[in-house]
């Protein structure tokens, strides 16, 4: 290889300025058109009402106003469950559900205007708590579901309406009932986690016009161009080639610019007015777009005396607001997220995604694994004082190892869990003394099954062009994908071009999600640079991941690929306030091979950083449904005082395929500190770890200890 | 239809500041930095018909001391439209009233100190901001001006209340008072959530020509203070262990805690417990290696 050619990896970043320093990147919140318009919801104050009546006669003339009769005849959409209407029609189903909508001039006018649409409602009775919306008696949010034919809905749906189940995924694994008789201790708990916002610092932005034959063109941040593009389709019963799909880059996103958000919306808008019109959300608008699951999780963990592990029961409630989005998918992968990457000879998972008259929940970065891990890795803890035995050792002694089989009944490959967690156990000075130090291991599937295509263009003037639907939202992953080809073109990076993916342009790819991109992408680059050497003028490649999982039993194939990883945390306990710090967080996750070490150390960080404020403060609060703190203020993130001392392992294997690693160091990060809290004898179960929790966990260590044998 | 925009009224002298405040009255918003008029607005709280900007008048923003109060010690006076910012880096209060520097480097981030007001934070008198309790245990003052003149208010007269003063309608916060003096000064801020989140419970501890004053912040509607509890320590050298532990113990008892996103009324009790007495604890401390009379504090 010649020198002068760039080695992926290479600190390029100090070579070239940055777009996003020099403001010379345009974000999806950034595109214009002549003409255009602004668009502003109008959105139920109630967490349950029918919509009586939408009455928009004090609009000025110069407004366009969508109400529900507009959108009525559309078709209904949902990429697992087709359980959206473009606007609430009948019924509003959460606080901030979008019942109408206006474009006007200017922002101003538009908020202005949405303020004059009187709405009549006739309120409802609504639950918010999964476990409760599932007794009997509990309001109903969906009385029938039709099944997505959308690709995203790569397993069979359990629906059971009557009791606001979306989905109801198991895992059956050998016989539960005899597994927990030939145990010798059996621990169980149950934990909760709350909800959580993405918080990506540029909020949801799109922007829709038609053209004059017809066709629908959508400007949007979205991780999902080619779902969209399906569900428009079938919103508006147009073939897919009608609808063009750009998607620029984006200022964050980390799960929450996903499927259908108000794309449809400022479609029909659009149509409505005759000109473009755009939408960017307010800040307090994100908490009533897209959330993070809360849990519910039960565990009943059984053993031998030595620690080998026998049987696994778990019960997971994932709350999926009032609308399903991708609540199946999430439920189903925290179900087979719980037992953890250990060998369980028996095992049995129940997993409910359940309605409720909340914000929907969907995709959020660890996509169900953070209220998985939280629940499995704490109850191995539980497990290992009962025993009297080393966390790590109980560990190290179940952990899945090459040539295992999982409880889905897929042998596991390229398994390093154990490494990752013998490099956070050093790393941390476990064997120097374990008090005040925790640890917790991830697996976590890729999407599966799941199709990534790219397309290779000789330009005349030497350089190359690569026609790639991967989304760009912050991760680097059009410089991982531009620095792949670079290398195989043999090339400088400069002279390899990655435009603004356009679905009239770019080939096929299910989506930027699961930490999918640079794996599947890489491997379809492969053959496309191939094919270009040998014609010298473009080439095709694309990788194909087959399996899924039998929703009744849960076997089959969960993920070709699995995300691996560990941490580790060090805490301090103000025992009088309850105040717990963070002393040092280490995590090791299997990379395989690094393309961009500095934005993977970067990606890794951050996965870091944002399991941190989950374990530490982040929660979205709600009072009958109200969410009580959509802004900054109110609902905080880590700042950078907050941060402990953070290090990490990305591990890297000689002659290793790349492993995705967008979202693995994340979900083992409050396992890991929930886990330090408990060597100190502190036992909390429900997340985040506020002082007040440790506090009142750590009086009832005190009783407990005082209390006779 | 539409609401009308706000006027904008931006006097660049006090004088025009107070006629306009006059003529306008409570139909005008005062924003001194904007960072929580800003948010009021933005999140439709608020909906002035005018406000009042006191961002162009240069002679309210000022940092002196002088030799002027009636016990001869010196005089802390602070512009009403002084930064958080520029408090906490001004080596006059670095030297002089180094709690006042520390605690105002505790408010928020950087970029919200580049912003807020001393004027504007006493003035909003939100429950959960830093500096009342503090000012309040300084004994500060505020000066309100009217066109008809000017009193003098001390910072426990000026918060009444839930985001309420005894500001009158035609009056503007112009100067802040913080006197000299001080032999010992502490402040402790307690935060349940994030470094840059507002406290959970705040706690000041000023000990001036041998009188304690203890104030807690961020747990009620406003400052909390109890002369009759502080007496305790009265005519004692130092504050020993026993005594911090009772204080803390009395003030625990004595307040009725509020509940919010940072804490429930009875953790909170819990915490004021713990943090007087560890504020009482730091002061003995203070004092014992100053000698009694502090070298820093002018």
């Amino acid at each position: 290889m010649s020198r002068a050619m760039p080695e992926p990896g290479e600190n390029t970043h100090r070579t070239e300025p940055d777009p996003r320093v020099t403001g010379a990147i345009r974000y999806a919140q950034d595109v214009e058109l002549p003409d255009m318009l602004y668009a502003c919801i109008v959105r139920s104050p109630y967490a349950h009402a029918r919509v009586l009546r939408v009455d928009t006669s004090s609009l000025p003339a110069d407004v366009v106003a969508l109400t529900p009769d507009d959108v009525r005849a559309l078709g209904l959409y949902g990429c697992q469950i087709k359980d959206q209407q473009v606007l609430a029609v009948e019924r509003a189903l959460y606080i901030g559900d979008p019942v109408a909508a206006v474009a006007a001039a200017s922002p101003r006018a538009a908020r202005e205007a949405a303020e004059l649409i009187e709405v009549d409602y006739e309120e409802l009775p609504a639950v918010f708590d999964a476990v409760e919306a599932m007794q009997p008696g509990a309001p109903l949010l969906h009385e029938d579901l039709a099944i997505s034919d959308n690709d995203a809905a790569y397993f069979g749906m359990r629906p059971e309406p009557q009791r606001n189940v979306c989905h109801h995924f198991r895992i059956r694994h050998g016989d539960i009932e005899q597994g927990f008789a030939e145990a010798d201790v059996i621990v169980e708990e149950t934990y909760r986690t709350p909800s959580a916002q993405h918080v990506p610092m540029e909020p949801h932005a799109c922007l829709a016009r038609w053209t004059a034959d017809g066709r629908l063109e959508v400007w949007t941040g979205t991780q999902t161009p080619f779902n969209l593009r399906m569900d428009l389709a079938g919103i508006f019963g147009l073939p897919q080639e009608r609808i063009r799909i750009i998607a620029p880059p984006m200022g964050g996103a980390f799960g929450s610019k996903t499927f259908v958000r108000y794309e449809a919306i400022v479609a029909c808008l659009a149509r409505k007015a005759g000109r473009p019109v755009k939408l960017v959300l307010r800040r307090d608008e994100e908490w009533l777009t897209l959330n993070r699951h809360p849990s519910t999780i039960h565990v009943k963990l059984g053993a031998r005396r030595d620690g080998t592990l026998v049987a696994k029961q778990v019960t997971c409630w994932a709350n999926t607001g009032a609308y399903a989005d991708c609540g199946p998918g999430v439920a189903q992968k925290m179900g087979f997220a719980s037992p953890g990457p250990y060998r369980i000879p028996h095992v049995w998972v129940d997993s409910y995604c359940v309605y409720t008259n909340l914000p929907s929940n969907g995709a959020f970065r660890g996509y169900g694994a953070t209220q998985a891990v939280w629940a499995s890795e704490r109850t191995m803890d539980l497990l290992a004082e009962r025993l009297g035995l080393d966390p790590l050792e109980l560990r190290l002694k179940n952990v899945l190892v090459d040539g295992d089989r999982y409880c889905t009944g897929e042998v596991m490959h390229d398994v390093h869990f154990a490494d990752c967690l013998k490099a956070v156990a050093g790393q941390i000075g476990w064997h120097e003394g374990r008090r005040g130090k925790g640890l917790a291991v991830l697996l976590k599937g890729m999407q599966t099954p799941s199709r990534a295509s790219i397309v290779v263009e000789a330009n005349d003037d030497g350089s190359y062009t690569v026609h790639c639907a991967t989304a760009e939202m912050g991760q680097g992953a059009w410089r991982a994908i531009r620095m792949l080809a670079a290398e195989q073109l043999g090339v400088p990076v400069e002279r390899v071009h990655f435009p603004v993916p356009d679905t009239d342009i770019v080939p096929y790819d299910t989506r930027t999600t699961s930490s999918r991109s640079t794996y599947m992408m890489g491997r379809a680059l492969v053959e496309a640079v191939r094919q270009l050497k040998e014609n010298g003028e473009l080439g095709y490649g694309e990788c194909v991941n087959e399996g899924g999982l039998d929703p009744d039993t849960g076997q089959g194939i969960a993920s070709t690929h699995w995300h691996q990883g560990a941490a580790a945390a060090e805490v301090r306990v103000d025992e009088e306030t309850g105040k717990l710090e963070v002393v040092h967080l280490h995590t090791a996750i299997y990379a395989g091979r690094v393309v961009n070490p500095p934005a993977a150390q970067l990606q890794n960080e951050g996965s870091m950083i944002m399991g941190l404020g989950s374990a530490l403060f982040e929660e979205i609060t709600f009072a009958e449904g109200q969410v009580t703190n959509a802004n900054l203020s109110d609902y905080n993130i880590p700042a950078a005082d907050d941060l402990p001392r953070i290090t990490y392992d990305l591990i890297e294997r000689p002659g290793a395929e790349i492993h995705g690693l967008g979202e693995t160091a994340l979900p083992p990060v409050p396992a890991a500190i929930g886990n330090a809290l408990f060597s100190l004898g502190i036992h909390v179960r429900d997340l985040p770890l506020t002082p007040e929790r440790v506090l009142e966990a750590s009086e009832r260590r005190r009783v407990r200890s005082a209390a006779p044998v | 239809m539409a609401r009308p925009i706000p006027a904008w009224l931006a006097p660049t002298s006090l004088e025009e500041a107070l006629e306009l405040r006059a003529r306008y009255g409570e139909e005008a918003t005062v924003v001194a930095g904007g960072t929580f008029v800003g948010i009021l607005i933005n999140q439709g709280l608020l909906q002035p018909a005018a406000l009042l900007t006191l961002r162009q008048i240069a002679e309210l923003a000022y940092l002196r001391v002088e030799d002027a109060s009636a016990s001869g010690k010196p005089l802390l006076r602070i512009g009403a439209m002084t930064t958080h910012r520029a408090l906490e880096r001004s080596p006059l209060v670095q030297r002089g009233w180094p709690v006042l520097a520390s605690t105002f480097a505790l408010v928020a981030s950087p970029r919200v100190r580049n912003q807020a007001t001393v004027g504007g934070v006493l003035a909003d008198a939100d429950y959960a901001s830093d500096p009342p309790a503090l000012l309040h245990a300084l004994g500060a003052s505020v000066v309100a001006r009217s066109p008809q003149g000017q009193r003098l208010i001390s910072v426990e007269e000026l918060i009444v209340g839930h985001y309420e003063t005894s500001l009158r309608p035609d009056e503007l916060l112009t100067e802040i008072q913080v006197p000299g003096g001080i032999e010992g000064a502490v402040y402790r801020k307690f935060r349940s959530r994030s470094s840059e989140d507002r406290p959970c419970v705040a706690v000041a501890a000023v000990r001036r020509e041998g009188r304690l004053r203890v104030t807690v912040g961020a747990v009620a509607e406003r400052p909390q203070y109890f002369p009759e509890i502080c007496a305790l320590a009265e005519g004692q050298a130092g504050i020993d262990a026993e005594l911090a532990r009772e204080i803390g113990e009395r003030y625990a008892a004595a307040i009725e805690p509020l509940s919010d996103a940072r804490g429930s009324a009875h953790y909170r009790r819990r915490v004021i417990a713990v943090e007087v007495r560890r504020a009482l604890e730091d002061l003995h401390q203070q004092i014992i290696a100053t000698g009694g009379g502090s070298q820093r504090h002018v």
